[in-house]
């Protein structure tokens, strides 16, 4: 049942049965209240932040706290975000997540659709169980194995890959795990990958093609909105992921956004129009990757809450 | 049609069987292991038997921390599932400019907690926080006029990011503040997959919005619903970002949660065997709620498909 939103608008309940237009509007009226509600609970953490990034040390402990910021329009505007740029390193905090979250995409969109192909499209033994087992896993927060998986890490893969740089302190722990594990996407990949018409595998059978072929020439190409789904949503939560940058990197130029951000917590306590400004540099390009490409993050999740 | 060799299917799912294996299954296994034993990672591990356990269940963090693990679940889960249903139900409708409030309620679900959290640090901050300055104002305005009639409200600002309670008040609010637009999200969708002529037909009968809210959207809506539900159970036990960032765990562990105390005992106390102990223990959690869930699924549960 894919529902694209705007599809179903037209299908949606008429709101009012016609009983006369004072409570039609007095409805109306009380929609937009509760919407504006939600909108400000909603907006307002961001406003503030955004507001706070344009204050200097000083007005930010004014009380009672001004909406306004003293540095707006003056010459000295920016002095928040050049300084968090250039001199905390947050270009380089960014690029490092921005690299990870891309292969971390690219990895998912692989193995899932792989493993997603497989268990839409053939029967073998042993298929349901391995399904379940994937999903059932999903249930547990990364914290449930983040012990041995960091003891592997540090005790046999670090050895091991030595000559190529080791395992700690790079960006491998951070792109390896969620490369090749995804729950999610598999279920993602498998449910789109059964509305695909037996027809189009049949004829290509016919025509002699392995299954590998069946795969990458079909269903592939007719998979491209929820692959894009995919990338997107793995590559937002690997920009926001926290304990494995804390455990495994070391070095300040490895450092993520998310946990350069902590750091520089850590370090400038109080510099809250600092603080507030590295936060904005976060997620500036997540609400960017979110704006273009609203539609695709808000179907994928409209489509497996349906089929869940 | 079958069309493929007997083998092909498991080269297909061999990287996600492997990754499965390595860093699912294999460490669920090993933290069993791990768990009877004394581990600094530095030195060798040392076979101590049930000790961790017996450890764990007599010490007053850990169920404090447990504790604080079931009140979040218990606060969260119906929370951000009805407020999630409320805003979908708003944003259900025909009204203008309905498509800039879905995509401005869904916004704190793509944005780093990490980031947001800073934010609402400072929001919650004792002394120069919005927050405690709106209270404090409210609270002397009431003052002010209630004063002359002898009554006073003593209000001191409470310290939102480490005194129990509200250090796991504020945490809880963050938390439903950052998911909330995904459960909305899913409902919205559930709701526009329900077909409109079983409406049609309740409202033909007589029904009015309230009857025909609970008596035909919602029962339509449960297979939804308990897909939520089990999605918010299992975001109930993330908290470790949200703690990191905000309190992390606040005074003496008192608004710590599982997720974060793993963290602590075996990254920052270097007890890798007394954290897996601890890891168990939320493995167990977890599957006791998903199978009570699953179970309990076919009393309220809609089954027809449509």
């Amino acid at each position: 049942m894919d529902v694209s939103l705007s599809q179903a608008e037209r299908s949606e309940v008429p709101v009012v049965t016609g009983s006369g237009g004072n409570w039609r509007g007095l409805l109306t009226a009380a929609n937009y209240l509760l919407l504006t509600f939600f909108a400000v609970f909603t907006a307002f953490p961001f406003v503030w932040m955004v507001i706070t990034s344009f204050k200097s040390g000083n007005a930010i402990f004014e009380l009672p706290p001004s909406f306004i910021p003293d540095k707006f329009g003056q010459p000295d505007m920016f002095d928040n975000y050049i300084a968090v740029l250039t001199r905390h390193n947050f270009i380089r905090y960014t690029l490092n997540s921005f690299f990870i979250s891309f292969m971390t995409g690219v990895g998912q969109v692989v193995t899932a659709s792989l493993a997603g192909f497989a268990f839409a499209r053939m029967s073998f033994p042993g298929r349901n169980i391995l399904f379940g087992l994937l999903l059932f896993t999903a249930f547990f927060p990364v914290e449930v194995t983040i012990i041995p998986e960091f003891l592997l890490g540090a005790r046999i893969l670090d050895p091991l890959l030595t000559p190529i740089g080791g395992w700690m302190n790079t960006f491998l722990p951070l792109i390896v795990p969620s490369f090749m594990v995804g729950s999610f996407g598999t279920f993602l990949m498998r449910e789109f990958f059964s509305t695909i018409p037996k027809e189009l595998e049949e004829a290509a059978v016919i025509d002699g093609a392995t299954t590998f072929q069946i795969y990458w020439r079909i269903f592939l190409p007719l998979s491209r909105p929820a692959m894009t789904t995919l990338f997107l949503l793995s590559f937002i939560n690997n920009w926001n992921e926290l304990l494995r940058p804390v455990l495994y990197i070391r070095s300040r130029e490895l450092q993520t956004v998310t946990m350069g951000l902590t750091t520089f917590q850590g370090e400038f306590e109080s510099d809250w129009n600092l603080l507030l400004t590295g936060s904005v540099i976060a997620i500036v390009p997540l609400l960017i990757v979110y704006v273009v490409m609203q539609r695709y993050i808000v179907e994928g999740i409209a489509t497996t809450g349906l089929k869940g | 049609m079958r069309h493929h060799a007997r083998l092909t299917p498991y080269l297909f799912i061999a990287p996600m069987i492997v990754g499965l294996l390595i860093f699912r299954i294999g460490p669920i296994i090993a933290s069993v292991v791990i768990s009877f034993t004394e581990w600094n990672i530095i030195s060798d591990p040392e076979w101590i038997g049930l000790r961790n356990y017996m450890e764990l269940f007599t010490d007053d963090t850990f169920w404090r921390v447990f504790s604080n693990t079931i009140y979040f679940v218990v606060f969260y889960v119906p929370f951000s599932m009805a407020l999630g249903l409320l805003m979908a139900l708003l944003v259900n409708q025909k009204l203008k400019g309905i498509a800039f409030f879905r995509g401005l309620y869904f916004m704190p679900y793509v944005t780093s907690m990490v980031a947001v959290a800073i934010a609402w640090n400072w929001i919650f901050s004792r002394r120069f926080g919005l927050l405690n300055w709106g209270l404090g104002s409210l609270v002397d305005a009431i003052n002010a006029v209630i004063s002359p009639f002898d009554l006073i409200i003593n209000w001191d600002s409470p310290a939102w990011l480490s005194n129990y309670p509200y250090v796991l008040a504020s945490i809880i609010i963050v938390s439903v503040w950052k998911t909330v637009g995904f459960q909305m999200m899913v409902f919205l969708a559930g709701l526009q997959g329900i077909p409109k002529t079983f409406i049609e037909a309740a409202r033909i009968d007589g029904a009015n919005r309230w009857q025909i809210f609970w008596r035909v959207t919602l029962p339509l809506l449960s297979p939804v619903t308990f897909f939520v539900l089990i999605i918010s159970i299992i975001d109930a036990f993330k908290t470790f970002e949200v703690t990191f960032t905000m309190t992390q765990g606040g005074r003496l562990s008192s608004g710590s949660t599982l997720a974060y105390d793993i963290y602590q005992n075996a990254f920052q106390y270097n007890r890798m065997g007394y954290g897996s102990a601890m890891a168990l223990v939320l493995v167990v959690m977890i599957t006791a709620l998903t199978i009570i869930n699953f179970v309990g699924r076919r009393r309220w549960v809609t089954q027809e498909t449509y």
